[in-house]
Formats: C-alpha cells, sequence, structure tokens
C-alpha cells in the first residue's frame, strides 16, 4: 500500500518538473491567454481552435504540446462568458446558460463583477475536476484492464448512443444517425484485418481512410464559419463594466453552488461526447431548482451564472477521465486532445498506466497551471477583452479559412486532405441547419475502428454465439446501459413529437 | 408553420436517402471478399451498419409521413417556395462564400503560390461581405496572406500547400 502510494508520489513528482520546466509553463500561460481570447470573440470555439492547432504540436516536445493544447482548451472554454455576458452572444456554445443571467446582470451595469463570478467559478470547477481526474482515473485503469473485445466493442457503442441521446435539442434519433455516420466514416479505407480496400472506389487517397484530423476541422472550421457569416446581424456591447473583483460576500454565496456544479459538471465531462455545453445546462438546471432563490435564475442572479460557469469548466478534467482509460473522449474538444496526443505516440488506454505512467499526472499538473492562469490572466484582461469583442467577423472568419487548409493539409502534407475537409466541412454544415448534433459524428470516426474490430474478434472467439458476453458483468451491464438509452430515447422521440404535434401552428 | 414543414420535408428526404444508403450498404458489403467466415470478413461491420441505417430510414420515413410530410414536401418544392429559397440572403451568402471556397481549395491552391491564392480569395470575399473598404481590404489580405504562409513555413516549420 504505503510502495504503491510512494509510487505514484513519485510519477506526480516527475510529472509536475515537466510541466513546472521551461517552457512548459510559459507556453501553457501564453495559450491560455491565447484560449481566453479565441472562446471570447462568437463563433471561435475551443474545439474549432484545438482542431486548427494540433497541427502546430507536431514539431514541439510532448509536454510542450500538452501545455499548449490544454492551455488553449481550458482559456477558451471559460472565455466564452465575455461575450455571453457583455453581448448576450456566447462565445462558445458552452458559454450559452452563462448569458441567461450574465447578460440581465452586465445591462443593470454589473458586467466586470458577473465576469469575475464567471472567472472564479470557471477555477472552482477545473479545480473539482482535476481532483476527480486525479483520484479517479487509476481506479478506472484496473477496471478497464479487465476489458475484452466484447466490452470495447460495446463501450463504442454506448459511447456514440449516449453521445447521440444528450448533444441533439432535437430527437436522439438524428445523434445516433449522425454517430452511425461516423462509424461508417471509419470503415473507409483498407480494412485493419485482411488490408481489403472498403469503399474506396480505386481511389489510392481513400485507401488509406479519412484523415481524423481533416474531417474534424471540415466539420467545426468550415461548417461554423458558414454559420457564422450566413448571418449579417450586427451586436451591441453593453458598454457599463463596472468593477470587475467580486466582493468577498458575493463568492461566498456562491461558493456551495460551485462546488455542486463542479461534481455535476465533471461527472457529465466523464460521459463519452457529452461535452461542456450539456454540462452547463444540466448544472443550471439543477442549481435553479436545488437553491432558495430559484426564482431569481434568469432574472440576474450570480448564482445561476456561477451554476453554468463552473460545470462548462468542470467537464474538462471529467472529459479527460474516459479519454485516459478508455480513448473514449468525453467531449469534442478533449476528442482534438486524443488526436493530438496520438500524433505524439501517446495510446491511452488501460495500457496507458503501464506504458506512460506519469501521463495522466502531466495532464493534471498542466491542467493546473492552466486553471490558475485562467484565474489570473482571465481577470486582469477582463477591460481589454471587451475590445476584442468588438472585433470584426466579416475579417476575422474569412481569415480562418487559409488556416484551416493548412491545418489539414499538414498531417499528411496531402492535398487530398484539404479536399477531405471541405467536403466534410459541407456536410456539417448542412447537417447543422437540419438540427443534427456534430459532436456523435466526431465520436464514431474515432470509435469506429475500434468497433469493427472488437465486434469481429468477439463473435469469432464466441465462433459467431454472443453468449460468452452473458459471462462478462461489465458487457451486460454497458449492454442494459445501451438498451435502456435506446428506449428511452424512442421515448423522448415521441414525447417531442406529441408536444410540438400539440403546438399551435 | 413553415419550420415544421421544413422539418417534416427534411425527415422525409433524409428518410429516403438513409435507406437507399443502407441498401447500398448491405449490397456493398455483401460483394466483398469473405477470407475465412463473414462474422470476420471486411464487409460485416458494414453490412450491420446497412442494417441499422435501413431501420433509421424506415423509422424516420413513417414518422414524417405520420407528421403530414409529403404534402409539406410537395410544398416545399412548390416553384415560388423554391425561388423564395434561392433568393433567401442567408442561403444566397452560403453558396456564394462556398463557391469562393471551391474556387480557393480546388482552382488555386497547389496551382499558384499558397500566398497569392490566400491573396486572391481574401480579397474576393472581404470585398463580396462588404467587410472594410477597398484600401485596407487589399492591405489586411496583402498582410494576412504573408503572415500566415512566413509564419506557417519559417516558425512552425509547416509545408505549405
Amino acid at each position: 500500500m504505503f510502495e504503491a502510494f510512494a509510487q505514484q508520489f513519485a510519477l506526480f513528482g516527475s510529472a509536475a518538473a515537466q510541466a513546472f520546466g521551461f517552457p512548459q509553463v510559459f507556453v501553457t500561460m501564453i495559450a491560455t491567454v491565447a484560449g481566453i481570447v479565441v472562446g471570447a470573440v462568437p463563433g471561435l470555439t475551443a474545439t474549432m481552435a484545438l482542431a486548427l492547432l494540433i497541427n502546430l504540436t507536431y514539431s514541439m516536445q510532448l509536454a510542450t504540446a500538452v501545455a499548449f493544447l490544454l492551455g488553449v482548451y481550458v482559456g477558451a472554454v471559460m472565455g466564452g462568458c465575455y461575450s455571453a455576458i457583455m453581448i448576450n452572444i456566447p462565445g462558445t456554445p458552452s458559454a450559452a446558460a452563462t448569458a441567461l443571467d450574465g447578460f440581465i446582470l452586465a445591462k443593470q451595469g454589473h458586467g466586470g463583477q458577473a465576469i469575475g463570478v464567471g472567472i472564479i467559478a470557471s477555477f472552482v470547477g477545473t479545480l473539482i475536476s482535476i481532483l476527480l481526474l486525479i483520484f479517479l482515473t487509476p481506479f478506472l485503469y484496473k477496471i478497464a484492464l479487465k476489458f475484452g473485445q466484447w466490452e470495447y466493442f460495446l463501450i463504442s457503442v454506448f459511447g456514440i448512443m449516449i453521445c447521440g441521446n444528450l448533444s441533439t435539442q432535437s430527437t436522439p434519433l438524428k445523434g445516433w444517425i449522425v454517430g452511425f455516420l461516423g462509424f461508417f466514416t471509419a470503415m473507409i479505407g483498407l480494412d485493419a484485418v485482411y488490408a481489403f480496400p472498403r469503399f474506396t472506389y480505386g481511389s489510392y487517397d481513400l485507401m488509406g481512410g479519412i484523415s481524423l484530423i481533416p474531417a474534424l476541422i471540415g466539420v467545426f472550421g468550415i461548417s461554423e464559419i458558414l454559420s457564422v457569416l450566413q448571418e449579417d446581424v450586427p451586436y451591441s456591447i453593453e458598454s457599463q463594466l463596472g468593477k470587475v473583483l467580486p466582493d468577498k460576500s458575493m463568492v461566498k454565496d456562491v461558493l456551495s453552488t460551485a462546488v455542486r456544479s463542479g461534481f455535476i459538471g465533471s461527472g457529465i465531462g466523464a460521459v463519452p461526447g457529452a461535452g461542456e455545453d450539456i454540462a452547463a445546462w444540466v448544472s443550471y438546471d439543477v442549481g435553479k431548482r436545488r437553491s432558495k432563490h430559484g426564482h431569481l435564475f434568469g432574472k440576474g442572479s450570480y448564482e445561476g451564472l456561477a451554476s453554468a460557469e463552473t460545470a462548462n469548466n468542470a467537464c474538462i478534467g471529467g472529459a479527460m477521465i474516459p479519454l485516459l482509460t478508455l480513448a473514449v473522449p468525453g467531449s469534442p474538444p478533449a476528442a482534438m486532445f486524443l488526436a493530438a496526443i496520438w500524433l505524439h505516440g501517446i495510446k491511452p488506454g488501460p495500457m496507458l498506466a503501464l506504458e506512460s505512467p506519469d501521463f495522466l499526472y502531466l495532464t493534471a499538473v498542466t491542467l493546473l497551471i492552466a486553471t490558475a492562469s485562467m484565474l489570473v490572466f482571465g481577470l486582469l484582461l477582463t477591460k481589454p477583452m471587451v475590445k476584442v469583442l468588438k472585433i470584426n467577423r466579416k475579417i476575422l472568419m474569412p481569415i480562418i479559412v487559409p488556416l484551416t487548409v493548412i491545418g489539414a493539409y499538414a498531417g499528411n502534407v496531402n492535398i487530398f486532405d484539404i479536399h477531405v475537409m471541405f467536403i466534410f466541412g459541407i456536410l456539417g454544415y448542412i447537417l447543422r441547419k437540419l438540427n443534427y448534433p456534430m459532436a456523435p459524428l466526431v465520436l464514431g470516426i474515432i470509435l469506429g475502428p475500434t468497433a469493427d474490430i472488437s465486434f469481429r474478434q468477439a463473435l469469432m472467439q464466441g465462433q459467431g454465439s454472443i453468449i460468452p458476453l452473458l459471462g462478462r458483468p461489465v458487457g451486460i451491464v454497458l449492454m442494459v446501459a445501451i438498451i435502456w438509452i435506446f428506449i428511452s430515447g424512442v421515448k423522448n422521440s415521441r414525447l417531442q413529437k406529441n408536444t410540438s404535434n400539440n403546438q399551435p401552428i | 408553420m413553415s419550420q415544421i414543414k421544413k422539418t417534416t420535408a427534411s425527415d422525409l428526404i433524409m428518410g429516403v436517402l438513409l435507406l437507399a444508403f443502407g441498401i447500398y450498404l448491405i449490397v456493398e458489403s455483401l460483394s466483398m471478399k469473405v477470407f475465412n467466415s463473414f462474422l470476420d470478413a471486411p464487409g460485416f461491420f458494414p453490412f450491420i451498419l446497412g442494417i441499422i441505417f435501413c431501420l433509421f430510414g424506415i423509422v424516420m420515413l413513417v414518422g414524417s409521413i405520420r407528421g403530414g410530410s409529403v404534402a409539406a414536401t410537395k410544398a416545399t418544392f412548390r416553384k415560388d417556395n423554391l425561388i423564395a429559397l434561392f433568393l433567401n440572403p442567408e442561403s444566397k451568402r452560403v453558396v456564394i462564400l462556398s463557391f469562393f471556397m471551391v474556387v480557393y481549395i480546388y482552382g488555386l491552391i497547389g496551382r499558384i503560390h499558397f500566398a497569392i491564392a490566400t491573396f486572391l480569395y481574401l480579397v474576393v470575399t472581404f470585398w463580396y461581405l462588404k467587410s472594410t473598404t477597398w484600401l485596407k481590404n487589399v492591405i489586411i489580405s496583402v498582410l494576412s496572406a504573408l503572415l500566415i504562409s512566413a509564419i506557417f513555413q519559417y516558425v512552425f516549420k509547416i509545408p505549405l500547400p
């Protein structure tokens, strides 16, 4: 017991030495500031920023790349609160719930304090999620080590089913369709077992398969650019910022809400593909029901603001838990992080505890530095950030297009990847317009190969029978969970249809 | 009313597309080579996906037909509605911006230097969006094209397309 503890402590020490070394600390701070700016500009999301920046990390050492990406991630998720509060347009989808109370506070002249509360809440949320990441991940490694082919297949299906269920405001069916489309996308190219070409139509480019990063850049970059530029709506900024640092009593009032929301956000973050926006809405809803002042939510409540803002940042650490233990990202930005660390030879999953035992702690300590940077720079930069919100999006968004082109091209130095990126961008735009969520598509592309190989191997091991699954408790739990998600999803779809049919037309 | 109509019409079209796609996947996967047994054949998983897409397609079709999608689809494809859709400023803007991207990605990149292609793309896009004055447009386009090219090529050592 003591030996195991000492071993973990030594690993933590070595990871901390890496994370606090030069240039990692410097990179984390710069990346966090960059993330804050990106998150604050409406239309630029954490996912888009990470997708574009992955290729910049090629030449970096692992610790520096992790510092760079996590800094941007933490900063961007928090940065969304500036525009949500000051212009009522969430900089990132995860800040949508923040706008409900934040903008009203800004109109009352308390925009500065609202941002201050939002930043402190984000700090508390991320901190709680880091603690959970450190203490829960080793246990999950042990459980994941017992996973066989059936469990890997079922966790892949579970991932897109739950993600499809949670990530759509429309019927879950749409989320599932997109998730399975992701599975299909992953089938294109040479089959991993027999190297047989599938859906390649004689094209050598397609034999290599659809590369993950160009597809992600298309779905989250090009489609986002088109979505932002299609509208020609100028926005006005509340110019009265007021003081930024909140009073001690105010912080005290929202602290218990922030702690509760931190746990909610971390928990939702750990659900495959669920993401920051769902965490914020669920936490806001729970906060409203649990608070003594629930009736004030939506009317300029600091508690409401803290509920949403804590949970979306808490999602970050939570999303790292399934990512590190099962290679299943908990949110779309976490999927980008997964793609980036794959490039650096890190293979998340239960074996990570043996192959790169200090990676968990490197992630946790880097997140800690990014969180501290977010608190300090977030508060310091509040006034200049209001000026950033005035950036002309009609200039900014077209400039991102060449960046998406380079981002897609750089991985394999192949023009074909730029074409893939554009096609996925258009596909993503059309699907978005039809209310299909994008998160299950990403998860499907990532989990598709695992689902394919695990399912075939599991069936081969059982000589075509699924009876061996009955002797696997984790497999049975996953199977029951999938069936439950399916039934509840179908029920929700029917309920939604009935409600929309009963609506006055 | 129009939003509900649009949704049910798109559900009907998506249902048909999914069903057709599912059938295509089943046919294509059955024609793939079987090495040992079908359970570990390259076509096995796409075959399962084909069945799933067919089921999704049927569910969508049935749901949308019950919701009155046939009439809604007919209304959507009426001449006046189609004209309204194409004349809609948002649709027009997206089509034109996508066209600029197509020219940039498929026509210019790989044929002329990346910086020149980027400059041309930005100038035309800024002009169409009326982002700024002509002079500022040219200055921002030149600076952006040069800076992006130089930073990626020389600072990050990333090859340009």
